[in-house]
């Protein structure tokens, strides 16, 4: 045997034998570059956001041509609303479906069985695939909302208190918003294709958690059921203390409720991992 | 050589053959299946949750009673409805690309759009058609008009053009689907721009910018200006009366034009793969 | 198996490049597709489950530096072997050992130690440059900078990867994309390196290209090699042990020259190996081999993907 010329188990890093590697983490690039490489996406992404921002302005202000004041909002504070509520939309997940990239693309691909065969858990190669996307879109995001703050589009949060509040709920939120992403592509690896379920979750989504109208125009039936879900946490809590809709000393509660479902989601998303490492059989063949 | 040929009878018994197998393979998958079926009503029915909220928390938009303001939102639900049904797998267009279904599409004697369109069976448009139909009669019980054989006959003739201005602006995306990757993003964002300013009197808008919802980029035409004709509306619409009395033509016209571009455009497919 | 970190151990030694299977068996369940009337409905609502042993008692031994073939028509259980020894699929029963670890058990241990590349599936990044892949992998593995320039330097000698390295993947060729595939694979310096079909739909250079490559691994690196091919010019001019598998099971092991000349008398004296292989799995086998060489895909698989070409667009709403 000429082993002489191997090191297989890592460039003498025995001991660290079965630790994932602590560089992994880079491994969070690959949106950015992926997007950056396609310029031509990253120009239609500005337009259409652009033109999207812009009607949903001025539809608002629109609505409010004949009245001053709306389920307790005036336009400057639903315009703010509906607006953030765009760049939501726009910016909560990066789209890899060009990238192929997508569960459900390397699930039907096969590519899925190469997360199997590195020295990260496919849950953590995940979770870092994600933060990547949220690092990326977080970016595009604040961009946009400094144009529109600087362009006076959208109003600053009514105080400093509420602008902190807004950023911690918005925390929580994000870590919802992981978890849910996650639960619906781990259900690939029971259904293979989850398409429908994945387009209805953006959705119900959206909706639920606001993006599409503010939920202060829903009849109180609705928010009052909404507020025992997760969306809501993810959008609607933070933006509503923004714009003062909601003061700031209720955001002990709500932050319970945030805190709430992320350890309830927390500890699926784990069960469903396990289940999901063993389903991996079907991928054989 | 062998004619192939299909009599118009055999060609019907042809398209009902390949739904049968479309809808009998997607069945195999059966959440999404179930889901599928479920998707079209949930989709439209967050788009009449937002239009419904915003008409009852902000009424007389744009000088329009509620009533006429849901026949614009009920005509386009009911033209999008049977646009997902029979013309909207051309959106996938650039996922055949990808996927290299593109090459199979041109190797068979059938009209590649053809094709294309009986590539799945829409098993969502069950769903929207459900959601289109039921807000339509909602309408129409608080519509105040006179209703003559003219106007049922108008309205109809709009939703056709509703759906032909919708399979148009796809079809004209498609051609770019043929050329380059990533016009999904594209689909998706003309999606959302109809479901969402599709349902109000434009005429609320900046002039320019509705002026952009007609003549760019046709939303005008798929359900508000048929509506202003219905409801008396013509006169706040700011377009040549001619032009608004005739948009269902116009919507025919316009799918004729994208289609007929389409097929000068297929030579610009480029395969891929190396 | 073990999706977190795999218990902490430490191969044996002298076991590196080593790989064990004894009575390796996997048993598929699967989902019975109906035909009739209203099948499509009674399947929705009462699916029919129907188990099938793709592999069944497989035991073999592979030494460090060996490269062998394993030979086989079509869904005979060749990939679900090697996902087996790649730990991707746990065994329903048998041992398998690797590197002296068990690969479904010792997960993170055992991907250190071994490199996959899986036919036409690529794990590169679709709309990235090959070589910001190969930089990403090399992360991922924690391949100090310095050692990842000097493997990258190593395998473009052979595979010529500068003169492509710069394309987005899904511009790249397949033969070009392969070449990037296998230095993908390698990037870490595996002891073990498996190949599905590696060398499928590509020219002859680029073969040759590929298998002299493999030569180098095997002769200068000491890298154990297992393949799997439905090309007899690629076992003949590569592999000194085949091990044939038909049905799920081994039916023979050994020397390819001792496999030549026991079928050779049987088949008029030829030593062309695919004579060989006609007689040994008969002609249907074989020649659906050659027709339709696509790897193993699955019946249930090609449904996936097609249902999936025709439902993507369903995606773009999101």
């Amino acid at each position: 045997m000429t082993s002489a010329t191997l090191d297989p188990a890592g460039y003498g890093a025995r001991p660290r034998d079965s630790r994932q590697s602590g560089r992994a983490w880079r491994a969070a690039r690959v949106t950015v570059l992926s997007e950056f490489y396609e310029r031509g996406r990253v120009a239609s992404t500005l337009f259409m956001l652009s033109t999207r921002a812009a009607l949903t302005y001025w539809l608002w202000h629109a609505l409010y041509a004949s009245t001053t004041s709306s389920a307790g909002l005036n336009v400057r504070q639903a315009t703010t609303y509906a607006m953030l509520g765009v760049f939501y939309i726009a910016f909560r997940t990066v789209n890899r479906w060009a990238a192929r990239d997508t569960m459900v693309q390397l699930m039907l691909e096969g590519t899925i069985a190469y997360w199997f065969l590195r020295p990260v858990s496919p849950r953590r190669y995940y979770a870092i695939r994600a933060s990547g996307d949220l690092a990326y879109g977080t970016g595009w995001a604040v961009l946009a909302y400094c144009v529109c703050l600087a362009g006076g589009l959208v109003e600053p949060p009514v105080s400093t208190r509420a602008g902190l509040a807004t950023l911690a709920s918005l925390a929580l939120g994000l870590v919802i918003l992981y978890y849910l992403k996650l639960l619906i592509d781990l259900a690939c690896f029971w259904t293979t294709v989850n398409f429908q379920l994945m387009i209805m979750y953006e959705i119900v989504q959206n909706v639920l958690a606001g993006a599409l109208v503010p939920l202060w125009f829903f009849p109180a039936w609705f928010t009052s059921f909404d507020r025992l879900l997760p969306f809501q946490g993810t959008l609607n809590v933070p933006l509503s203390l923004y714009i003062g809709r909601t003061p700031v000393s209720q955001l002990g509660g709500d932050l319970a409720v945030q805190a709430i479902w992320i350890v309830v989601l927390a500890l699926l998303s784990t069960l469903v991992w396990r289940r999901a490492a063993e389903r991996v059989t079907v991928l054989g063949g | 050589m062998f004619d192939g040929r299909l009599t118009v009878f055999e060609q019907w018994a042809l398209y009902y053959r390949i739904n049968r197998l479309n809808l009998k393979a997607q069945a195999a998958y059966r959440g999404e299946f179930v889901l599928g079926l479920l998707f079209g009503l949930v989709w439209q029915g967050s788009m009449v949750l937002f239009a419904g909220v915003l008409l009852l928390r902000f009424p007389g938009l744009g000088g329009w009673k509620q009533g006429d303001v849901l026949l614009i939102a009920s005509m386009r639900l009911v033209s999008h409805s049977f646009y997902v049904a029979l013309f909207s797998n051309i959106a996938r267009l650039s996922m055949y690309v990808q996927e290299g279904r593109m090459d199979g599409y041109l190797l068979r004697p059938m009209p590649v759009y053809r094709q294309v369109l009986l590539s799945q069976f829409q098993v969502n448009s069950f769903g929207d058609l459900l959601a289109g139909a039921g807000i339509f009669v909602f309408a129409v019980f608080r519509l105040h008009i006179a209703w003559t054989p003219l106007i049922v006959l108008y309205i109809a003739a709009g939703i056709l053009g509703g759906m032909m201005i919708e399979a148009g602006v796809q079809t004209l995306l498609a051609i770019a689907a043929l050329r380059f990757t990533g016009t999904f993003t594209w689909t998706s964002w003309i999606d959302q721009m109809i479901s969402t300013f599709g349902n109000y009197p434009l005429n609320v808008l900046p002039s320019p910018v509705k002026d952009a919802l007609t003549f760019a980029f046709p939303v005008a035409f798929i359900a508000y200006l048929p509506a202003a004709v219905v409801t008396g509306h013509t006169a706040s619409a700011g377009i040549p009366l001619l032009l608004t009395v005739a948009s269902p033509a116009i919507g025919i016209a316009f799918f004729l034009m994208a289609k007929a571009a389409w097929y000068r455009s297929l030579s610009l497919y480029e395969s891929v793969g190396g | 198996m073990n999706i977190n970190r795999g218990t902490a151990s430490s191969p044996r030694p002298g076991t590196e490049g080593t790989i064990v299977a004894q009575g390796l068996t996997k048993v598929f369940h699967t989902t019975a597709r109906r035909t009739g009337r209203l099948s499509a409905v009674s399947s929705l609502i009462r699916p029919q489950r129907v188990a099938k042993a793709a592999v069944s008692d497989v035991s073999f031994r592979i030494d460090p530096g060996e490269l062998v073939a394993f030979l086989g028509p079509n869904g005979a259980g060749k990939s679900t072997t090697i996902k087996m020894l790649t730990g991707i699929l746990t065994p329903s029963s048998g041992r398998v050992e690797v590197n002296g670890l068990v690969p479904h058990r010792e997960r993170i241990a055992n991907a250190r130690r071994v490199g996959a590349v899986f036919g036409q599936r690529s794990q590169l990044w679709w709309d990235l440059p090959a070589r910001d892949s190969l930089g990403v992998l090399a992360d991922i593995h924690g391949v100090p900078p310095q050692r990842f320039r000097e493997q990258v330097a190593a395998f473009d000698r052979i595979l010529e990867l500068s003169a492509f390295w710069d394309t987005r993947a899904r511009q790249l060729s397949l033969g070009q994309r392969v070449r990037c595939d296998l230095a993908a694979a390698l990037i870490h310096d595996p002891a073990v390196l498996y190949l599905d079909e590696p060398t499928i739909g590509m020219d002859v250079v680029v073969k040759e290209q590929v298998r002299e490559f493999l030569r180098d691994q095997v002769e200068q690196r000491g890298r154990t090699v297992v393949l799997t091919t439905h090309d007899m010019t690629e076992v003949e001019r590569l592999a000194e042990r085949v091990i044939l598998i038909n049905g799920g099971r081994i039916v023979y092991d050994g020397n390819l020259d001792t496999l030549r000349r026991t079928h050779a008398g049987a088949v008029n004296g030829t030593a062309d190996l695919e004579e060989i292989m006609r007689h040994a799995f008969g002609d249907r086998a074989q020649l659906e081999a050659v027709q339709f060489g696509a790897g193993e895909t699955g019946a249930a698989q090609l449904a996936a993907a097609r249902l999936a070409a025709a439902r993507l667009g369903n995606g773009v709403r999101s």
